[in-house]
């Protein structure tokens, strides 16, 4: 980190996806009046505020939700610029975000901000599989051999690989946000290899941050949990029953994404993690290697170790493949699905039940609070549909109303 | 701090030629970058990526005055497109070390359509947001009159014919409403009602693919609620009586249904007044398609209760580049559901069949004849319109002058 300086500061995280950023999201959201009170600012109202925001910097549409995205980087950028201390952004999908964009969210900090950009990187070998389950749990249908042939086509053509790239390409997404700044002012924090204490990347986080790691390692439950082989197949097959109209998004992420993936599936334990053929793990460790190479020569400040970033040669467990997942498995994993929807839908219809009972007794307060003159009105509008003389008297008294 | 990411002849060439595309140029990339440019760019200065120069160039080559195309490439290479997409693709230089990372070098002759169309969307987008005059005001729906003597009727059907229909009657004096109702339910072949079920929620808002819109309602066998016309026709039925309820099957045309409308209500010539337009736009399916990709921006760039203003400025903007009629403004539904709505169609006409209607026309018509129909709307079409529209927004408005305090790139 450089020296402190008395100029209002922001930290600007931009991802990746899937290394540790939603941990981080709601330490800070859960922290954020302890950390106000210490000088630091994480501006957010609600937890996906910096996602809205992101939305809003790129122009990106996400299901709907874009529309609540309105405006939103600027009532952040609003907020940064307010603050005479440090600021804290935070959203993963700022990682593809292009030159002109960041461009304009770097300028949106005020003139004099000292700016540091944060992007957190892990291994391809353990990326690209993640980036699969990511699109699967975002409804794509795709299969797993046909997203790794798309990522590893030179050309990138088409959506899937442009999002890929833009979201994990670690020295492109520095060159793109890291440009204009010093490097020094360029953290890139590694996630640490497999086997590493569990709170290492958390206190690799909390010194780019500038914040004590045992003072905000709150309780936090919310992290983007990953599944095993059987449980995504079993995910990716029910999006293409449910992807033709059968579920809207809302719902879609309420009970598939939230309920089925995140707090059922991915409780299952002892199922095979997805991983890579030995192929497309030979493209990535050369890969890795290059992105090495250059990001050595940068200058940035490396929190971590840029041998984080290389991948084990070689994984120790046979290859599961998802396309061709273990059957008994994949029942195992509906079962279990079936279960946990039966109880929700059990919990739903007891609320409902009740929600009726309250209506009616609240429609029957009402009815009693009613006047004789609100009864007679009604009584007159409903006569109005079969008589003539009264629906005429009906339409011109609306019209002399104005309705 | 990192220098150029080419190098900076590289970044000659390319601030030269996007000079020359401002001015109207359209001298391809490929024999630009061979010659000789000493016209250094500004500090600061970000390349644009191929995408963005290469719509400048399309746009050149339509050959409008100075101003237009000048106003249009500083729109362009201001702003990245929206969405998603390529980040930032480099143009293609001869000896240069091939990059360990980001989007390849590509001329941008070859550039992905795709990638065209998204850039151009965020230049419609921005031109329909800035300030211009007066803007479009909604459809003037008409009063009946409380002494008229038009009898009374309600159109219904397929939204864009009912629409041009309601809209023919309300010239010629004629406004729906009254009680008991003559009831003239227009039915177009179900393919094409489908189509504008579409046309008109895109015309609404929704920024649906027409494969994606297809294919939700094929995948809950159902019909969207106003192409559901024997259900339209039953609700009706039940409330003034079957024999009040006139089907017009498939009509040629407007003037064709606007005619089969006023003899199934009897209607004698009233007095003419101006109508505003129709509700939903008779828009071909490259323009529909336009309008979506622009919706899809404009749902994250403008709240509420602005974005009908600016949706339908973007939709006129968009209507004025279409000249063509008739089969022009035609598509089908994707092949995997044709066997779908030919069966549903044929159910349709059986219902409306056994339903007691007077029925003006023969009922087949309503069972789709795709041949020869597109499917969906060609990219290139798709791309031509808008650029009309954006050159179109640029000529017919002050929308030319960038908002104060705006960047020249």
């Amino acid at each position: 980190m450089s020296e402190p300086t008395n100029r209002r500061r922001v930290l600007v995280h931009v991802g990746a996806p899937k290394t540790g950023t939603s941990f981080v999201q709601d330490v800070l959201w859960l922290n954020r009046d302890a950390l106000a009170a210490r000088g630091v600012l994480y501006p957010a109202d609600r937890f996906d505020e910096h996602f809205l925001a992101a939305l809003d910097l790129m122009d990106l549409q996400w299901g709907g939700l874009e529309t609540q995205a309105v405006g939103a980087w600027d009532r952040l950028a609003q907020r940064v610029r307010d603050w005479p201390g440090t600021a804290i952004v935070s959203h993963e999908i700022l990682a593809t975000a292009t030159k002109e964009q960041v461009r304009r969210a770097l300028a949106s900090f005020g003139e004099g901000a000292d700016v540091h950009v944060v992007l957190s990187a892990r291994d391809l070998v353990r990326q690209v599989p993640a980036e699969w389950q990511e699109n699967v749990k975002h409804r794509r249908t795709i299969g797993y051999r046909r997203f790794l042939d798309k990522i590893t086509d030179p050309a990138r053509d088409g959506e899937l690989a442009s999002w890929f790239w833009g979201v994990q390409e670690v020295p492109d997404i520095l060159d793109r946000w890291g440009s204009t700044l010093p490097p020094e002012q360029v953290h890139l924090v590694t996630v640490p290899r497999p086997g590493a204490p569990r709170d290492l990347l958390w206190h690799r986080f909390a010194a780019v941050l500038g914040l004590d790691h045992d003072t905000f390692a709150a309780e936090t439950s919310r992290a983007n949990p990953s599944l095993g082989v059987p449980e995504t197949a079993l995910v990716r097959r029910i999006n293409k029953r449910v992807n033709h109209g059968v579920l809207v998004n809302e719902d879609y992420r309420r009970l598939v994404r939230e309920l089925l993936a995140h707090r059922t599936l991915s409780q299952r334990t002892g199922s095979p993690r997805l991983s890579l053929p030995d192929d497309v793990r030979a493209w990535a460790v050369e890969l890795s290697e290059s992105w090495i190479r250059e990001l050595s020569g940068r200058g940035y400040d490396v929190v971590g170790s840029l041998d984080d970033l290389r991948p084990d040669p070689a994984d120790p467990a046979p290859y599961a493949d998802p396309d061709a997942p273990d059957e008994d498995a994949v029942a195992d994993a509906a079962m279990q699905s079936i279960v946990t929807l039966l109880e929700e839908s059990a919990r739903l219809h007891h609320d409902e039940a009740l929600m009726r009972r309250e209506r009616d007794a609240a429609y029957a307060e009402l009815e009693r609070s009613r006047g004789l003159w609100f009864r007679v009105k009604r009584r007159l509008v409903r006569a109005a549909d079969d008589n003539r003389v009264a629906g005429f008297a009906l339409a011109v008294y609306r019209r002399a109303r104005g309705r | 701090m990192t220098g150029p990411v080419i190098g900076r002849d590289y970044d000659t060439a390319v601030w030269s030629w996007s000079q020359h595309l401002r001015g109207g140029g359209s001298t391809p990339w490929a024999q630009w970058r061979s010659g000789d440019h000493d016209d250094r760019p500004p500090a600061g200065w970000i390349p644009p990526g191929a995408a963005q120069l290469e719509v400048v160039r399309r746009a050149a080559l339509r050959r409008r005055r100075p101003a237009e195309t000048a106003a249009l490439a500083d729109v362009v290479l201001s702003r990245s497109g929206p969405g998603r997409g390529r980040a930032w693709q480099p143009l293609d230089w001869p000896g240069a070390p091939p990059r360990s990372f980001g989007a390849p070098a590509v001329d941008p002759a070859d550039v992905p359509v795709s990638e065209l169309l998204r850039v151009a969307a965020g230049a419609l987008t921005e031109l329909v947001l800035r300030p211009a005059g007066a803007e479009p005001s909604a459809p003037a729906t008409g009063r009946r009159g409380l002494l008229t003597r038009t009898p009374p009727f309600e159109l219904a059907g397929s939204p864009v014919t009912t629409s041009a229909v309601r809209r023919e009657l309300a010239a010629r004096g004629h406004v729906e409403g009254g009680r008991k109702p003559t009831v003239v339910l227009l039915v177009e072949p179900l393919d094409q009602a489908l189509a504008q079920v579409w046309s008109a929620r895109v015309q609404r808002g929704a920024p649906v693919r027409w494969p994606g819109f297809v294919d939700r309602w094929a995948g809950r066998r159902d019909l969207p609620p106003s192409a559901d016309v024997a259900a339209i026709a039953a609700l009706w039925a039940e409330g003034v009586g079957a024999d009040r309820v006139h089907v017009v099957p498939g009509p040629a045309s407007v003037d064709d249904a606007v005619r089969s409308t006023v003899a199934a209500i009897g209607l004698r010539p009233g007095r003419p007044t101006t109508a505003g337009p129709a509700r939903w736009r008779d828009l071909s399916p490259a323009a529909v398609d336009a309008l979506r990709r622009v919706n899809s921006v404009l749902n994250v760039r403008v709240a509420e209760q602005r974005r009908d203003i600016a949706r339908h400025v973007a939709r006129d903007a968009l209507a004025a580049t279409v000249t063509g009629e008739g089969d022009l403004h035609r598509w089908t539904v994707p092949e995997a559901h044709r066997d779908w709505v030919t069966d549903r169609a044929r159910r349709l006409a059986d219902d409306l069949s056994q339903g007691g209607y007077a029925v003006h026309g023969r009922l087949d018509r309503v069972v789709p004849s795709a041949a020869g129909l597109p499917t969906q709307p060609r990219s290139t079409d798709v791309l031509d319109v808008l650029l009309g529209a954006c050159l179109h927004r640029l000529s017919s408005t002050s929308a030319a002058r960038p908002p104060e305090g705006a960047p020249r790139p």
